[in-house]
C-alpha cells in the first residue's frame, strides 16, 4: 500500500486499453497528479504523443480525427462545461473520459445532453486524485490554503471550498487504497471537526455502496489534525537534504526551480528530485547535510572514474563500450551535475544567512529548557546585521511559542526590537500566530513539558547528549505515531467521528495534516514505517509547507481577518 | 485500486435523449410548415420520420469525421513503425544465423556468412532509411499542437529506433568476440596440431624423409584461408558497428533522457504554452513595428506635402 504505486497504476489503467494515437488532456490539477508519478517518456510508449491542458484544448478548432482524446480531469463545474463545448463541435476522432473522482448524476446527465455526435466511448471514474510526491507522502495543493486559520463565518464560501477539496482527495485515496477507514479528528480543532465529519458523512452514508469493499480486516485510521497544534516544526531551519532543498530554495511537486536564486545553464534551471527516478535521491534524501556532501564526493569520484575509462578509447572494443555505455554515462553526468549544484547553493546560502548558528538557536528554543540564555541569544542574533529579515522574525516567533507565558516582558522587548531592526514584516504577525496557536489553543504537549513523563524523558536525552545539535527536534507528529504504535492515543482528546470505532490495533494510518505537512514529518513517517512496527503510516496535507510558505499562510489570514472586523 | 464505469449510466441517458431529440427536430420541422397543418402532421410524421433519422444521424456524422483525413506524416510515422517491426523481426533471425554460425560446423559455413552478411546489411539499411524518413518527420509545417504532436511522435519512434540499434550493436559486438575467441582458438588448434605434426614429423623423420605430408599441407593452407575469411568477417562487424554508432549519435538529439526535467509532463506542458506565448507575442511586436513603420511614413509625407504647399502658397503671393 503506498501511494506512489497505486497513482501509477491508475495512469497505466487509463492509458494501456486504448490503442492508438492519443491526446491526453489534463487539467490544472491532474497535471500534478500525472506529473509527479509519470514521466513524458513513459507516455510516449504508450504513444501519448500530445498533453494539453483542457482550457488550451478547446481554443484550437483544428479538426484532429486521428488522434483519440483522452480527458483526466476532476470533476469540478468548470471542466464539465469546457467538455459540453468540445463535444459539441468534436475535434477528435473518439473521446475516452476519466474523472479523478465521484461525479455527480447532473454532470453525467449535462454530459450525455450535449454529446449529440456520439464520439464519447466511456465514462469511468479512476479516483486518482491525490499528488503523491514520495511513497508515504501525498498532498492535495489546495487553492486559498490559508483560510485554514480562520472561523468559518469569515468566508462561509471559501471554507466550503476547502474543506470539499480535502474530503474529496481523502475519499479518493481510501477508494485507491480500496479501505474504508474508521475516523478520528483532534478535538481542538473545528477544521480538523468538519473534514472528519464531511469525509464520515460521505463514506458511510452519501456513498456508502461505493466503500463497501467487504474486507474482514481490521479498518485503518483516518487521524485529521491541525497544523496550529504544532506550528514550530514549519518554523525551522532543516538540515535534511530533501527538507532542506525544501526549505531553502523550494520543491514544487518533485522539481526544484533554481531561477530564482541565480544563473544556471538552460537545463539546469529547473531539475527534478524524485525518489522513484533518481536512486541516488532516493538514498540520501533523508540523510543530514554533512553526510550528503561526502555522499557527494563519492558519487563525483565514481564518476571520474567512469569519465577516464570513457576517455581512453583505441581499440574498438573500447569503443564499442563507450558507446554502449553512453546513455548511462549522460544520465549519470546529469545526476552528479544536479546535485553538485543544489548541494553548492544550498552552502552558499548557509554560508550568506549564517544558518548554522541560527539553527543552533532555534533547535535550543525548541527542544530545550534555559530561558535566560534562549533570550540572550535570540537578542543578539536580532543584532547580527548577516541574519536575515526572514531569520530574525522565525527566532521570536519561537521565542513567542516557547516563552508565551513565562516572560511577557521580555517577550515585548523581543517585539520592539524585532519592529525596529527588519520592517518588511507587518507589525503584529507574531501576536496573530500566537493568537492562533498559542499555549491555550494546542491540544499537544509540543515542547514536552506539560507532563512528567515527557519533563524527565527530555532530562533523560539532555543527559545523554545529542548526535547532531540541528536536527534535534522531533516534530509532534512523532509522538503522535508513537502513541498509535502503542495503542495510547486518547479517545478524549482525538474522538472518533459516529459510531465506527476501531477494533484491534489498526494496520494503516493516514495521518491529515490540515494545513500542511513539512517534509520533516515526511522523513519522520518514512523512518518510522522502516521500523517495521506493524502498523504503516501514510502522511497527507492541503499543502506542502516550508517556513516561507507557513509565513505567507499566516500573513494572508491575518490581513482577511482585520479586513473582516474592520467591515463588521 | 477502486474504479467505477459510468458509461452504462452515459450511455442510458444519452439515448433518452436522443430519442427525445427526434421527435422533438421532427416536429419542429413539423411547425415550420405552417402552424395550421400542425396538429395534423404531427402524428404520421412522427412515424415516418423517426426511424430514418435515429440510423441517418449517427452515420453522416461519421462519415464527417472520417472524410477529414490524417495528415500524410501520419503514414510516415507508420511506415517507420513497420519498418522497425521489420528490422526486429531480422534481427532476430540475425541472432539465430549468429549461434548457428559458430557452432563448430565440419561443412562448408559460407552459406551461413553470406546470409549474416545480407541479414547485418538489410538491418542497418533499414535503420538508416528510417532515421532519414525520421528526420523528415519534423521538417513539414503545421499548427503548434500538430508539430508538437509531430514531434512527440519523432521522439518515441527515435526512442524505439535507439534501443533497436543498442541491441544490434550488442549483438553484434558480442559475436565479434566470439568470433575473435575462436579465432585465438583455431590459432591454438592449428598449433597443435602443427606441433603433433611436427612431432609426428620427428618421428617419421627416421624412417621418411618427408618434411610436412601432403595431409599437412591441405591443412595448413585450409586455416589459412579459414583466417583470412575470419578477418573479413571481423572487419565487416567492424564497419556495421561504425555505422550504428554513427546512427546512434544522430538519434540521441531526439531521445529524451529519463529522470530529467525535459522528462516531466507539466513542463512539457509549461514549454509549449510559453513558447505559444512568445510566439504571440513576437506576432504583435511585429505588427507594432509594422503598424508604426506605415504611420510614420505617412506623417511624413503629409508633414512633406504641408511644406510644400506651405512654399506654394508663399510664392505665389510674392508672384501675385
Amino acid at each position: 500500500m503506498v501511494v506512489t504505486s497505486s497513482a501509477r497504476d491508475y495512469i497505466n489503467r487509463i492509458l494501456q486499453d486504448i490503442s492508438g494515437m492519443k491526446v491526453l488532456i489534463l487539467d490544472s490539477q491532474t497535471v500534478g497528479v500525472v506529473s509527479v508519478v509519470y514521466s513524458q517518456s513513459e507516455l510516449l510508449q504508450k504513444e501519448v504523443f500530445l498533453v494539453e491542458l483542457v482550457d488550451s484544448i478547446s481554443k484550437s478548432s483544428e479538426s484532429m480525427s486521428h488522434l483519440k482524446a483522452i480527458y483526466f480531469l476532476r470533476p469540478t463545474s468548470e471542466n464539465i462545461q469546457f467538455l459540453r463545448r468540445q463535444l459539441a463541435s468534436p475535434r477528435f476522432g473518439e473521446y475516452h473520459l476519466f474523472f479523478s473522482n465521484i461525479l455527480k448524476d447532473t454532470q453525467i446527465h449535462i454530459l450525455a445532453d450535449s454529446d449529440e455526435q456520439e464520439v464519447v466511448q466511456q465514462v469511468q471514474e479512476f479516483y486518482a486524485d491525490f499528488v503523491a510526491i514520495d511513497p508515504y507522502h501525498f498532498t492535495f495543493h489546495v487553492p486559498s490554503h490559508y483560510i485554514y486559520m480562520l472561523p468559518a463565518v469569515v468566508d462561509p464560501s471559501t471554507v466550503q471550498r476547502f474543506c470539499d477539496r480535502v474530503v474529496d482527495g481523502l475519499a479518493a485515496v481510501f477508494l485507491a487504497l480500496k479501505r474504508r477507514p474508521v475516523i478520528r479528528y483532534q478535538r481542538t480543532s473545528d477544521i480538523a471537526k468538519r473534514i472528519a465529519q464531511e469525509a464520515s458523512k460521505l463514506m458511510y452514508q452519501e456513498e456508502s455502496g461505493l466503500f463497501d469493499f467487504r474486507r474482514m480486516e481490521v479498518s485503518p485510521l483516518l487521524l485529521v489534525i491541525d497544523r496550529r497544534d504544532d506550528p514550530v516544526t514549519p518554523l525551522l531551519n532543516q538540515w535534511t537534504y530533501q527538507a532542506m532543498v525544501h526549505e531553502l530554495i523550494g520543491i514544487e511537486d518533485n522539481k526544484v526551480d533554481l531561477k530564482s536564486i541565480g544563473k544556471f545553464p538552460n537545463d539546469q534551471e529547473e531539475v527534478v528530485l524524485s525518489s522513484e527516478q533518481d536512486p541516488f535521491f532516493k538514498v540520501n534524501m533523508y540523510e543530514n547535510f554533512g553526510d550528503i556532501g561526502m555522499n557527494i564526493k563519492r558519487m563525483v569520484d565514481e564518476f571520474q572514474q567512469v569519465s577516464k575509462s570513457n576517455q581512453n578509447i583505441q581499440t574498438i572494443e573500447d569503443m564499442a563500450k563507450f558507446v554502449d555505455n553512453y546513455p548511462e554515462y549522460r544520465k549519470m553526468h546529469g545526476n552528479v551535475t544536479k546535485h553538485v549544484t543544489l548541494v553548492t547553493e544550498m552552502s552558499k546560502i548557509v554560508d550568506e544567512r549564517k544558518l548554522m548558528s541560527v539553527s543552533q538557536t532555534e533547535q535550543e528554543l525548541a527542544c530545550n529548557g534555559g530561558q535566560g540564555a534562549a533570550f540572550e541569544a535570540v537578542t543578539n542574533l536580532l543584532n547580527n546585521e548577516s541574519v536575515s529579515d526572514l531569520d530574525r522574525l522565525r527566532l521570536v516567533m519561537l521565542y513567542a511559542l516557547r516563552y508565551e507565558k513565562d516572560s511577557p516582558v521580555q517577550l515585548m522587548q523581543l517585539f520592539n526590537k524585532l519592529a525596529s531592526r527588519s520592517a518588511k514584516y507587518k507589525p503584529g504577525l507574531v501576536q496573530f500566530l500566537l493568537k492562533q496557536a498559542g499555549v491555550d489553543k494546542r491540544m499537544g504537549d509540543l515542547f514536552g513539558n506539560r507532563d512528567l513523563m515527557n519533563i524527565a524523558r527530555n532530562m533523560a536525552r539532555g543527559l545523554k547528549g545529542v548526535e547532531n545539535v540541528y536536527t534535534q527536534h522531533q516534530p509532534l507528529l512523532f509522538q503522535i505515531m508513537e502513541s498509535i504504535v502503542k495503542g495510547r492515543l486518547r479517545d478524549v482528546d482525538y474522538p472518533f467521528v459516529g459510531n465506527h470505532y476501531q477494533q484491534g490495533r489498526p494496520q494503516d494510518v493516514i495521518i491529515f495534516i490540515v494545513g500542511g505537512t513539512t517534509y520533516e514529518e515526511s522523513r519522520s513517517v518514512a523512518l518510522q514505517n522502516a521500523n517495521n512496527t506493524g502498523i504503516r503510516f501514510i502522511l497527507g496535507g492541503s499543502s506542502v509547507l516550508n517556513s516561507k510558505r507557513f509565513l505567507r499562510d499566516l500573513e494572508e489570514a491575518q490581513r482577511v481577518a482585520r479586513s473582516s472586523t474592520t467591515v463588521v | 485500486m477502486a474504479t467505477r464505469n459510468r458509461t452504462v449510466e452515459f450511455r442510458k441517458h444519452r439515448d433518452a435523449v436522443k430519442s427525445v431529440r427526434a421527435p422533438l427536430s421532427s416536429s419542429a420541422s413539423a411547425s415550420s410548415t405552417g402552424p395550421v397543418i400542425e396538429m395534423v402532421s404531427l402524428l404520421p410524421s412522427n412515424r415516418s420520420s423517426y426511424a430514418p433519422l435515429s440510423t441517418e444521424d449517427p452515420s453522416t456524422s461519421r462519415d464527417a469525421f472520417t472524410v477529414g483525413l490524417p495528415p500524410s506524416w501520419v503514414d510516415d510515422s507508420e511506415e517507420i513503425a513497420t519498418a522497425i517491426q521489420r528490422a526486429r523481426v531480422k534481427i532476430s533471425e540475425l541472432t539465430k544465423a549468429h549461434s548457428k554460425a559458430l557452432m563448430p560446423s565440419f561443412g562448408d559455413d559460407k552459406e551461413d556468412q553470406r546470409l549474416i552478411e545480407t541479414l547485418t546489411q538489410e538491418i542497418t539499411s533499414l535503420l538508416r532509411k528510417s532515421e532519414v524518413r525520421l528526420k523528415r518527420l519534423s521538417a513539414a509545417s503545421g499548427s503548434s499542437e500538430d508539430s508538437n504532436v509531430r514531434k512527440n511522435v519523432q521522439r518515441s519512434l527515435a526512442t524505439d529506433l535507439q534501443n533497436l540499434s543498442m541491441d544490434l550493436r550488442r549483438k553484434q559486438s558480442a559475436y565479434l568476440k566470439r568470433l575473435q575467441q575462436q579465432k585465438e582458438g583455431y590459432d591454438g588448434v592449428d598449433l597443435e596440431m602443427n606441433f603433433n605434426g611436427s612431432k609426428f614429423g620427428s618421428h617419421d623423420d627416421e624412417f621418411s624423409d618427408v618434411g610436412f605430408s601432403e595431409e599437412q599441407m591441405t591443412k595448413l593452407k585450409k586455416s589459412e584461408q579459414f583466417s583470412v575469411e575470419r578477418e573479413r568477417e571481423i572487419e565487416q562487424v567492424v564497419k556495421s558497428v561504425h555505422e550504428l554508432a554513427q546512427i546512434m549519435k544522430d538519434l540521441s538529439v531526439l531521445v529524451i533522457d529519463q529522470g530529467t526535467i525535459v522528462d516531466r509532463i507539466d513542463y512539457n506542458i509549461q514549454s509549449v504554452s510559453t513558447s505559444v506565448e512568445d510566439g504571440l507575442e513576437q506576432l504583435q511586436k511585429a505588427e507594432r513595428t509594422q503598424k508604426k513603420g506605415g504611420m510614420i511614413m505617412c506623417a511624413t509625407s503629409l508633414v512633406i506635402m504641408c511644406f510644400i504647399m506651405l512654399v506654394l502658397l508663399i510664392l505665389k503671393e510674392i508672384l501675385l
